[in-house]
């Protein structure tokens, strides 16, 4: 390992970055916009749910139980109706999500203190927010009228993400899939590059080494996704105003860690593809799709089959979210983090090692 | 760096194999210090290969192979460490520019910051390429690109280099530039091996290496190598040289046909002599003597000798049926004053041409120099700035839409449907030139006859050599028996036989009434053609047939064409001493 | 003109069939990124893991623990002996939600008291946080319920809820329906970006255009073909919709018929891309990273409501979102055309312009 030859690489790779005005905006616009777009569209806390009402007993009763709907925030009056089958043509339509059906004789049953069945018809096609809808409209029937003491208080207290803020959900799992899709992508495409235009063949009839090689092209890709890094960090706290609880040297440091993992895996998939369409379309496959449905970063992994879960363990993009979360939200460090950091550095050793053996000076 | 023998390279039974097929196979070759070795051949002989073999970035199959001393394979990096190597194409950063693109090469190869200075100067000046210091390397021309190229692999001073190609798509000035730096490397004590298609180079070789097949079929001396035609090679002096290349092109023992205004060249069989009955059309055109063969002519015997193998060009065309164009004889191609400019650079300046039907004309010029401009415009694929252009009686400005029925073209870059098969192209162009089913059928069974490409029918023209792929070309463009066809660079990086091939395809077309006009690198393809276009710098600044463009010049100038080419290109150079850019 | 179409269709086809990379990318994302996506895909609370920390120990308290236990929402992490300890498991993430039922527990309830039961609750996903709350709230509140019609108190409602569309209320019909939709874009937009792409990088595009073949039929031939295939390669998926048991309510015509009106824009799109892309590899990567927020604000991940006032109004222009109401619609809550009319204009209204405009600019720069 000479430094000076890994030096003219990195020299030579970095021009080649900023000519490449394209991609580079494309790394750096683009963690930004999926920040804004998760912190601000991913969220399944559902107000102002449309509500439709197909009131039987037209009553005082009933009048107040829709009144008590609306007044709870989570419901907006969408629609009332005479007949079911105005019902069903107006839940088809997407007009209302959930129909109460208000039978005869409602408020008359009150009065004589029997019990009075209302029906909640809930459109299901979104499972996640109809079983909040569904819960809301539980909640408010079954304490109507608010006459009698509940049976028991219920406390809940939010730990860590008190108000439910999705953006403090996002933000740090967010680092996890930012690096997986596009310091995999951009490596990749960088050596297939090369590949396709042949001056590969340069490199392979001198003298340097494939470690100068890849440690030269490596460094300013993983520089990019520190950048990315620090961008979401810093927008995440400044604009969304994400606490943070950890320390955030350990938080960079792991990340760095992390890069190394991630555009490890951007080497190993350019040694399999020979051009850059492939090699875009499989680093995508086997870092972005997988790190982003099975990482915890939107979809919890205690929730899938098994079989899935055991995959997911077998992904980088978990452990690092895990480890961000933990640290970010929960003010967790070292030493409760350790596993998590600890299978993160033996990952990114066994995905080098394999990308620099696979990595031969050969053309074919 | 002290080398332990005098030989640069030796290799014993060296081959490798890919998916079963051997590319390269049971090659014995030794090079010694300060040797120049060509390798020729045709098309997927095996060169690119075995230069990859030497250069130790691909490890063989069978055999063993030492260079500088070292083992391809257990020391493969004290190989490259050392050695030059300059692959075909373009394989330098286009997005670096030439002064970043040397410091890379420099640094790569631990060349100090001090020697780096020093040859930079030096390879630059030599090169022409000091101007451009700050230019992006992808904005150079291709002989530019091709020097840097070069330059770059010798700014480590290799006691080796290995070039696979360094001609291809180059310009004969450039590609004369390109060699004066050999020569000057070489001097130094440098060993060179290189791969070409340019017989010219062969020639300036100290021995030359026919690959076919994979193996070494001739291995000589340029002398040696020419001693293998003797006898084989004649030449006939006449006024009429296309009556006899008529008479020629029907005798199977005829390999073939070159001429040079009144010289017709023809090779046969070794060991044929030619036939009574091929004597006697000449007792009115002129008389057959025996010539001194040249590389091309032993290339064209041992390729032939060798048929068996390579793409299996067997089957020759057979242009005899050449049909000519539908319609008319009025054909002929017609620009005034015809200018294109990109921002403030003149890429087309001003030029006039007129040519007749059935007139073959050939551009030739550097890269960058406008022709590839002017043939767009008169396709009609690009407006002018300024002028005018008739093409086929058409008003190529004007009506470029009713003016593709009546020409095809071939473009620079090969541009067929490289995941079709070679029937399925011809039929999509057949329908593409709205051809009925019937006119379809006739005319590709007819362009397929002619350019012998019956063979071929299902393969995928991804994987057919270059040769086939440029009768395929024209096959295409010929389809619909166009009045003018335009052939840019047809037969750039295809070996002689095959070049000569496709030469009589179009000389042809040219006879049955076709205006051909085509552009070329390779200076001996000139004499093809009937009348020649020098174009410099946007410029057409000779036009005629060879005899005359040399009577313009000082007496003193040789009869060759390359010679020609060049003194024009001078002249026009002292007159108009013009800006730097010529890059394309 | 029929004969040069016929040709360029012909020619079309074999190569659509031939192209190994688009072929291949096409299957994968109507069949394993769907199958991926249905196993991974879930916002719903399910198995999520409860750590018990019971100080009373009575028949009560293991009455309310086992009511959190036998919904499919929880599932026990194990028993803390002190909040201390499941805060640590919270930390540790090993539970998401602790349940603590004081001293007394029992004793209250049973004196008339209303006695305090604490949940904490991991916070940090708030989706799924805020469901287990909502959860939590309702499994409690059916006990007051239960215990007050024992009481036989005044009179109470209670809720009978039915779900209608998904009355198993799983995600996994709506993420396979999203998918499933979310490839008819993809593919769309994919197949002729790709196919005009790859004439630009062959340089076949410029043999085209000395040809008679005029931009209009080029055009029709490089929209049309891909109509055709992007509605077959619909059907691959209908096999996956079957396999996880997704209701076919509706009728398949209207299906395939908004579909078709659907591909429009998305062939547009794919038109307009390859304007602006001159090798295959920017084509594609402007396909996936330039659609992720099209796909992102069109309820294919999470539904349109949930997102702001302000990104559901860009929605609406969205071609995606349309179509996600009329795949639900047909497929979960058996729509058919008098319901998903105005779905349909909209689709027409988007792609109508967008298509022109495709047509327009391929006019103008057909080799780029």
């Amino acid at each position: 390992m000479r430094p000076s030859r890994i030096a003219a690489v990195l020299e030579k790779e970095t021009k080649e970055i900023v000519r490449d005005p394209i991609t580079v905006a494309i790394a750096l616009i683009m963690p930004i916009l999926m920040l804004f777009l998760f912190g601000y569209a991913i969220s399944l806390d559902v107000k102002d749910i449309r509500l439709g009402v197909l009131d039987h007993d037209r009553s005082p009763a009933s009048r107040q139980l829709v009144d008590e709907f609306v007044d709870s925030g989570y419901f907006r009056l969408a629609g009332s109706y005479a007949a079911p089958e105005e019902v069903d043509g107006a839940l088809q339509r997407n007009e209302v999500k959930l129909v109460l059906v208000v039978p005869p004789r409602f408020h008359e049953r009150l009065e004589r203190g029997e019990a009075a069945p209302v029906q909640v018809l809930v459109d299901g096609t979104y499972a996640a927010s109809a079983n909040l809808a569904a819960a809301y409209a539980e909640t408010i029937i079954s304490t109507f009228p608010d006459a009698a003491p509940p049976a028991a208080r219920v406390e809940v207290r939010v730990w860590y993400n008190p108000a439910l803020r999705s953006a403090n959900f996002i933000v740090p799992g967010l680092f996890g899939v930012i690096l997986m899709a596009f310091p995999p992508l951009l490596t990749a495409l960088a050596i297939t590059r090369e590949k396709e235009s042949g001056s590969i063949q340069q490199i392979f009839a001198s003298p340097l080494t494939s470690a100068e090689f890849l440690a030269g092209k490596l460094v300013p890709y993983g520089l990019i996704a520190f950048v990315q890094i620090v961008t979401v960090i810093a927008a995440g706290f400044v604009w969304f105003g994400v606490p943070m609880r950890g320390s955030l040297g350990l938080l960079l440091a792991v990340g760095l860690v992390y890069v190394f993992t991630t555009v490890g895996i951007g080497l190993l998939v350019s040694t399999i593809a020979n051009s850059q369409v492939v090699a875009m379309l499989l680093a995508l496959i086997v870092a972005l799709m997988p790190s982003a449905l099975f990482s915890g970063f939107l979809f919890p992994i205690f929730t899938m089959p098994y079989a899935s879960q055991l995959y997911a363990r077998t992904l980088p993009a978990g452990y690092f979210v895990d480890f961000s979360r933990g640290l970010v939200l929960k003010g967790a460090g070292l030493p409760e983090l350790w596993p998590s950091v600890a299978l993160l550095l033996v990952y990114t050793l066994i995905v080098f090692a394999l990308a620099v053996w696979l990595f031969r000076k050969k053309v074919a | 760096m002290a080398e332990p023998t005098d030989d640069i390279i030796r290799a014993h039974g060296l081959g490798r194999q890919f998916r079963g097929r051997w590319a390269v196979k049971d090659v014995d070759l030794t090079v010694g210090r300060g040797e120049i070795v060509g390798l020729v051949g045709p098309d997927g002989a095996g060169k690119t290969t075995l230069l990859q073999l030497i250069a130790a970035i691909l490890d063989p199959s069978a055999g063993r192979c030492t260079v500088l001393g070292f083992d391809s394979v257990r020391e493969s990096a004290k190989i490259t460490s050392r050695i030059g190597y300059m692959a075909q194409g373009f394989t330098l950063y286009d997005r670096l520019t030439v002064a970043e693109n040397i410091a890379f090469a420099a640094k790569a190869r631990n060349v100090s910051a001090a020697q780096l200075a020093a040859r930079r100067q030096q390879l630059l000046a030599m090169a022409g390429l000091g101007p451009f210091l700050h230019r992006r390397e992808g904005a150079l021309s291709g002989g530019m690109r091709k020097k840097l190229a070069l330059c770059a692999n010798l700014v480590h001073e290799p006691p080796l280099l290995l070039l696979d190609e360094p001609g291809l798509g180059v310009d004969p000035l450039s590609r004369r530039e390109l060699w004066r730096m050999l020569e000057a490397y070489r001097r130094q004590g440098a060993t060179i091996v290189f791969s070409t298609s340019y017989m010219d180079e062969a020639e300036l070789c100290d021995r030359v290496a026919f690959l076919d097949a994979g193996g070494i079929v001739a291995l000589g001396t340029p002398a040696e190598l020419r001693a293998r035609g003797d006898g084989a090679a004649f030449r006939v002096v006449t006024d009429d040289p296309a009556a006899v290349e008529g008479a020629l092109s029907g005798e199977p023992d005829v390999l073939g046909v070159q001429w040079q205004a009144r010289d017709v060249r023809f090779v046969m069989w070794p060991g044929r002599e030619p036939s009574s009955s091929l004597r006697a059309p000449f007792r009115d055109l002129g008389r057959v003597e025996s010539a001194s063969p040249t590389i091309e002519d032993v290339f064209v015997i041992l390729t032939a000798e060798c048929n068996h193998s390579g793409d299996g060009d067997v089957e020759s065309p057979s242009p005899a049926h050449t049909r000519g164009p539908m319609e008319g004889t009025q054909a002929q191609i017609s620009s005034q004053g015809l200018t294109r400019r990109f921002g403030s650079f003149v890429a087309v300046d001003d030029v006039y041409l007129d040519l007749g039907s059935g007139e073959i004309f050939g551009l030739l010029g550097a890269n960058g120099a406008g022709k590839t401009t002017l043939i767009r415009m008169l396709c009609g694929l690009l407006s002018p700035s300024s002028g005018a252009a008739w093409v086929a009686g058409i008003d190529a400005v004007a009506d470029p839409q009713r003016l593709r029925q009546r020409i095809g073209y071939m473009s620079q870059r090969f541009s067929l449907y490289p995941d079709l098969s070679v029937g399925e192209n011809l039929s999509f162009f057949a329908s593409a030139y709205g051809l009925d089913r019937k006119a379809a059928r006739e005319a590709i069974g007819w362009a397929r006859a002619v350019t012998g490409l019956a063979r071929f029918e299902h393969h995928t023209v991804a994987r057919l050599s270059g040769a086939v792929r440029q009768r395929l070309g024209l096959a295409c463009a010929i389809l619909h028996r166009p009045a003018v066809v335009f052939l840019d660079e047809p037969t750039s990086g295809v070996d002689p036989l095959s070049r000569f091939r496709f030469w009589r395809l179009v000389n042809a077309l040219g006879a049955a009434g076709t205006t051909v006009l085509v552009t070329t690198h390779y200076l001996e393809e000139a004499a093809y053609c009937h009348r020649l276009g020098l174009m410099h710098e946007g410029r057409l600044i000779a036009a005629g047939d060879l005899a005359s463009l040399r009577a313009e010049l000082p007496a003193d100038v040789p009869q060759t064409v390359e010679a020609v080419f060049i003194a024009h290109i001078e002249r026009a150079r002292t007159r108009m001493p013009q800006s730097e850019s010529s890059a394309s | 003109m029929a004969r040069r179409l016929t040709g360029l269709l012909v020619k079309e086809m074999i190569q659509f069939l031939r192209d190994r990379v688009v072929l291949i990318l096409v299957l994968w994302l109507y069949t394993i990124e769907v199958v991926i996506c249905a196993v991974a895909v879930s916002f719903e609370v399910e198995n999520m893991p409860l750590a018990i920390v019971d100080f009373d120990r009575t028949p009560e308290s293991r009455v309310l623990v086992q009511n959190f236990l036998i919904t499919e929402s929880f599932t026990s992490a194990g028993t803390a002996a002190s909040a201390a300890e499941a805060t640590e498991w919270l930390q540790q993430g090993r539970a998401r939600l602790a349940l603590i039922v004081p001293d007394g527990f029992q004793r209250d309830l049973v004196g008339g008291e209303v006695p305090p039961v604490q949940i904490l609750l991991d916070g940090t996903d708030s989706n799924i946080a805020a469901q287990a709350r909502a959860n939590a709230l309702a499994i409690v509140g059916r006990m007051e319920a239960a215990a007050t019609a024992e009481q036989d108190g005044p009179g109470r409602a209670h809720p009978v809820v039915r779900v209608w569309y998904n009355p198993d209320g799983r995600t996994t019909s709506f993420t396979v329906l999203s998918m499933i939709a979310l490839a008819a874009l993809m593919v769309g937009v994919i197949y002729p970006a790709a196919s005009i792409v790859r004439e630009k990088e062959a340089g076949t595009i410029e043999q085209l255009r000395v040809t008679p073949i005029s931009t209009t039929e080029l055009f029709v031939a490089k929209t049309v073909p891909m109509l055709v295939m992007g509605l077959v390669s619909v059907f691959p998926s209908l096999l996956i919709v079957w396999w996880f048991g997704v209701p076919l309510n509706g009728s398949l015509a209207p299906f395939l018929a908004l579909t078709a009106v659907f591909l429009v824009s998305a062939i547009a799109i794919g038109v307009l891309i390859a304007s602006i892309s001159r090798t295959l590899q920017q084509a594609l990567l402007l396909s996936f990273f330039g659609l992720f927020p099209v796909l992102f604000l069109s309820g294919t991940i999470t539904p349109v409501e949930s997102m702001p006032e302000a990104l559901q109004t860009v929605s609406f222009f969205s071609p995606l979102r349309h179509y996600m109401d009329v795949i639900l619609g047909v497929f979960l809550k058996g729509a058919g055309l008098p319901e998903l009319w105005p779905q349909a204009l909209a689709l027409i209204a988007i792609g109508t312009p967008l298509f022109l405009l495709a047509a327009r600019i391929f006019q103008r720069t057909p080799a780029g």
